[in-house]
């Protein structure tokens, strides 16, 4: 191969693939597809399960921004398909409207953003990326994924049974959750499943990361996702059992009438089931000890994936690499000491306020340094645009916002007028859809060739990000200021209320920006299933990165590499001086000094022989 | 409808009454004008960053892996700003809420929540709340009033209507009957969850007179959103009045019948329909 026809910024195929080389042997269709245990399988999996259930909590946010901008007005298309017990004349029912607020925020959190970000990425980021042919434990991988679609089943099927799904908010507090009916049994039992499937996905990457790194690939050579999902992975398995325990106990209040939420002489239909001298503030407590780790275990998955995506397309080392691993260590540490700040007008203690206040304010720290550090990767690099680029940018920009409102309610004071408004849904959706599924787009733009062996259609690619960006930000940006305004969260019709009344033209703003928000959505699948079809074959390395990943054919078979992974350096060597391509791979033997010429060539020689 | 893309978000906060709303709406400002700096110091510099590093095909990226200098510095910097944020955050945040600073309450009053409304109840004629005891709390008896407690018998209770004076210290003793709601009165930026078997004590002073609504915060069931109450904040003089008619029909009452327990009252059609 001549190297001087290779420019250096071209992307070409120079490796010649044989995806099929190396398959050990034949496996069924169940067994390859179905009840997989390769790690790859189980990504897609997680990736189609989860996609399918954004669309589920995605269609219901469109019905809840209906009945907020025009209340008690038929839903158009499909209102008349709805049952009496939800709709009236087409028109969404107060107790219709619990339920969709709950189970919307239920699905996007468990089922679609844990899914996506650990579940789907995690499995096919992390052993790929540590030069392994498979999870240290692939059995219990597939269990892991297997819990996932029967949760997600059990807690729709609520919608079915008599009194309706779980209709508690997201985070069911008792006592209204303890004394409710059948639907709210259901969410227990799915919650505590996708918890056990959390839990078996993240011993398995602990083991895998600790035991199975290729030769060379030391615990500060590993890819910023890799860290990312390994801190996860620590989060989740501390997090995640006293989740399990506390949903066992409202389970038990529910189903056995004990009362470990339960208070005394409640004045209540079911409140002479219970004996009482329960605490309901307890479940709170034990709920925020995981769910605000939680948050956590949401974003830093999608962190790293940004943080690899900017470092490769800015074509550039990324920043503080030490530093960003550090953060992510202060932020999981810092995150199990500031689960109190959901409560600081729950009536708990106000010198606990004060304890959580101090340790949620200092998590800014770690925080911001990670956005210092992007801006630091991103100067003076050579950027290209590429969707899963501009999706990573997106992240930064609203992870920004979502930070700074995060101030306002860390402080204990401020936080008594705008707790439960809208302030909060629009931090909590700069966060999570801003910040995360921004992350997951990035992520899946990125990876979508080593999971598919196709690209992803770029042109549809940038129209999917311009519309949702442009639309998420129209969307919800103004619910801060609904938020000021004193809007409170969850309710079925605002303009009960005379201070309110102003807000129903910015509401429906906010509906119709949601509404377009919704479809851009649309593209995304649409790429998806097209590219999958018709999308053009991807090369071994399309982007040009440095991690292992990218060492193996463009669709892996089981087992992954087809040669020997050493690793030889940190993973973002982008742009080294001494190279005159602009990359240097982690797994690219070192060039003899003075010979340029012969190490360029076993550089582009490197696929598959 | 689009008034907020030009408009200054602090001007959508609702007329503020209470003592420390001010303080409290000063506080949400400094922090949003230190965000708007850090917004466009942050988002100048990514914006620089896009258009002039852009991809060009004769330009590598500069090799360079970060500075200690600037970590420390970008750790230190924000570290003070936010320390400094909290330490002053924790007086206001003990004034408001810390029990032992409650101030000497001029008038006291008990709120119990229930699916969906409010009971507010005041001493009586008396002076003196009667004894409370949970056991004994039933839909008519909301606030379990002991029945052998005379102090109980003219008690004053109301259903979604709260009538207080302005200037004068106002303590708020909070429960409710079944679920947590959330006493929310927006002009007053106050807002306490309401904890099912026990009592929490809120207080604020409110200088303004006028009707002002109040609403619950905290998802309640499906009723949530028709948990509308409203606070009458009177001059001294006319809530003494409003006060003294109430109080002489309950002893009219008294004396006209033989000691019995209050029952809720409504004292006039509360709600307009809407739309």
């Amino acid at each position: 191969m001549d190297t001087a026809t290779i420019s250096l910024h071209e992307t070409t195929n120079h490796s010649h693939d044989h995806d099929h080389s190396h398959d050990h042997h034949e496996l069924s269709f169940v067994q390859k597809y179905i009840f997989s245990t390769d790690h790859k399988v189980i990504a897609r999996q997680f990736l189609f399960v989860a996609l399918f259930f954004l669309l589920v909590g995605g269609f219901m946010a469109m019905l809840i921004r209906w009945q907020l901008a025009y209340p008690g007005e038929a839903i158009p298309l499909i209102g008349k398909f709805l049952p009496d017990t939800l709709v009236a004349g087409g028109a969404i029912q107060p107790n219709f409207y619990a339920q969709l607020l709950s189970m919307h925020g239920t699905i996007m959190i468990f089922l679609v953003i844990i899914p996506l970000a650990v579940g789907a990425f995690g499995n096919q980021c992390i052993p790929l990326m540590i030069g392994t042919d498979d999870m240290a434990l692939p059995k219990l991988n597939m269990y892991s994924f297997w819990l996932v679609p029967p949760a997600g089943m059990l807690v729709c099927a609520g919608f079915f049974v008599e009194g309706g799904s779980a209709a508690a908010g997201w985070t069911s507090y008792p006592t209204l959750a303890a004394l409710a009916d059948k639907g709210q049994t259901l969410w227990l039992v799915g919650m505590f499943l996708v918890g056990f499937s959390s839990i078996m996905g993240a011993v398995n990457y602990i083991t895998t990361i600790l035991n199975k790194r290729a030769k060379g690939m030391t615990m500060f050579r590993m890819p910023l996702t890799v860290w990312a999902l390994f801190i996860t992975a620590i989060l989740i398995t501390l997090g995640t059992p006293v989740l399990a325990a506390a949903i066992s106990m409202q389970f038990m209040d529910q189903f056995l009438h004990t009362s470990f939420f339960v208070p005394s002489h409640l004045v209540h239909a079911k409140g002479a089931l219970y004996s009482g001298g329960g605490q309901p503030i307890l479940w709170q407590h034990l709920f925020w000890f995981y769910s605000h780790p939680a948050v956590y275990i949401m974003i830093l998955p999608t962190m790293g994936i940004v943080s690899d995506v900017l470092s490769t397309f800015s074509r550039k080392p990324i920043f503080g690499y030490k530093a960003m691993i550090f953060a992510i260590m202060g932020i999981a540490f810092l995150g199990f000491i500031v689960w109190g700040h959901h409560m600081f007008q729950s009536g708990m203690n106000p010198l606990l306020g004060t304890t959580f206040m101090l340790s949620t304010i200092v998590i800014a720290v770690p925080s911001a340094i990670k956005i210092f550090n992007w801006l630091g990767t991103i100067w003076r690099g050579n950027i290209k645009f590429a969707t899963a680029n501009l999706n990573a940018l997106a992240f930064i920009a609203t992870f920004v916002i979502g930070g700074l409102s995060g101030i306002f309610m860390a402080s204990a004071p401020v936080d008594i007028y705008i707790h439960d408004t809208y302030f909060i849904v629009a931090h909590i959706h700069y966060v999570l859809f801003g910040g995360s599924l921004f992350g997951i787009f990035a992520g899946i733009y990125y990876w979508f060739p080593k999971m598919f062996g196709k690209m992803l259609n770029e042109s549809w690619g940038r129209k999917h990000f311009y519309w949702s960006f442009a639309f998420f930000n129209l969307t919800f940006y103004p619910m801060h200021i609904l938020g000021v305004g004193g809007h409170m969260r969850r309710v079925y019709d605002p303009y009960v209320y005379d201070f309110l009344k102003h807000f129903q033209p910015m509401n429906q703003f906010i509906t119709i920006s949601a509404f377009i928000l919704g479809a851009s959505q649309l593209i995304l699948i649409f790429n998806i299933l097209w590219s999958l079809k018709y999308g053009r074959n991807a090369p071994r390395n399309p982007w040009r990165a440095n991690t292992l990943d990218w060492a193996a054919p463009a669709k892996p078979g089981h087992g992954n590499f087809d040669k020997d992974i050493t690793v030889y350096r940190g993973p973002y060597e982008y742009s080294h001086p001494d190279r005159k391509l602009d990359y240097w791979p982690q797994w690219e033997a070192p060039e003899v000094v003075g010979d340029e010429n012969k190490s360029q060539v076993s550089s582009l020689s490197h696929g598959g022989h | 409808m689009l008034e907020w893309l030009y408009k200054d978000m602090l001007t959508f906060f609702p007329e503020g009454v209470s003592t420390y709303s001010k303080q409290l709406d000063d506080m949400f400002a400094v922090i949003y004008w230190f965000s708007v700096v850090i917004f466009f110091l942050t988002y100048g510099l990514l914006i620089a960053f896009i258009i002039k590093y852009r991809f060009n095909p004769n330009r590598k990226g500069y090799h360079f892996h970060g500075s200690n200098a600037l970590e420390f510095t970008w750790t230190l910097l924000p570290s003070i700003v936010f320390i400094l944020i909290g330490l002053w955050s924790e007086d206001m945040w003990t004034r408001t809420k810390s029990e032992w600073r409650v101030p000497h309450p001029d008038v006291s009053v008990e709120v119990m929540a229930y699916q969906f409304g409010w009971n507010i109840r005041y001493p009586g004629p008396d002076g003196v709340f009667g004894k409370k005891d949970r056991s004994q709390m039933t839909p008519s008896n909301p606030f379990g009033i002991d029945k052998n407690d005379p102090a109980g018998f003219d008690d004053l209770i109301t259903m979604n209507q709260i009538h207080l004076p302005i200037n004068k210290n106002v303590v708020v003793n909070l429960s409710t009957m079944d679920v947590i709601h959330s006493f929310f009165l927006p002009n007053f930026r106050v807002k306490q969850d309401a904890l099912p078997g026990q009592w929490i004590k809120i207080w604020f002073n409110g200088f303004k007179s006028g009707k002002y609504e109040l609403a619950c915060a905290e998802l309640c069931g499906s009723g949530h959103y028709s948990m509308r109450g409203e606070v009458f904040m009177q001059s001294e003089v006319e809530y003494d009045k409003w006060l003294d008619e109430k109080y002489s029909a309950i002893k009219a009452n008294l004396l006209a019948n033989p000691p019995a327990l209050p029952t809720p009252t409504v004292e006039e059609p509360a709600k307009e329909s809407h739309h």
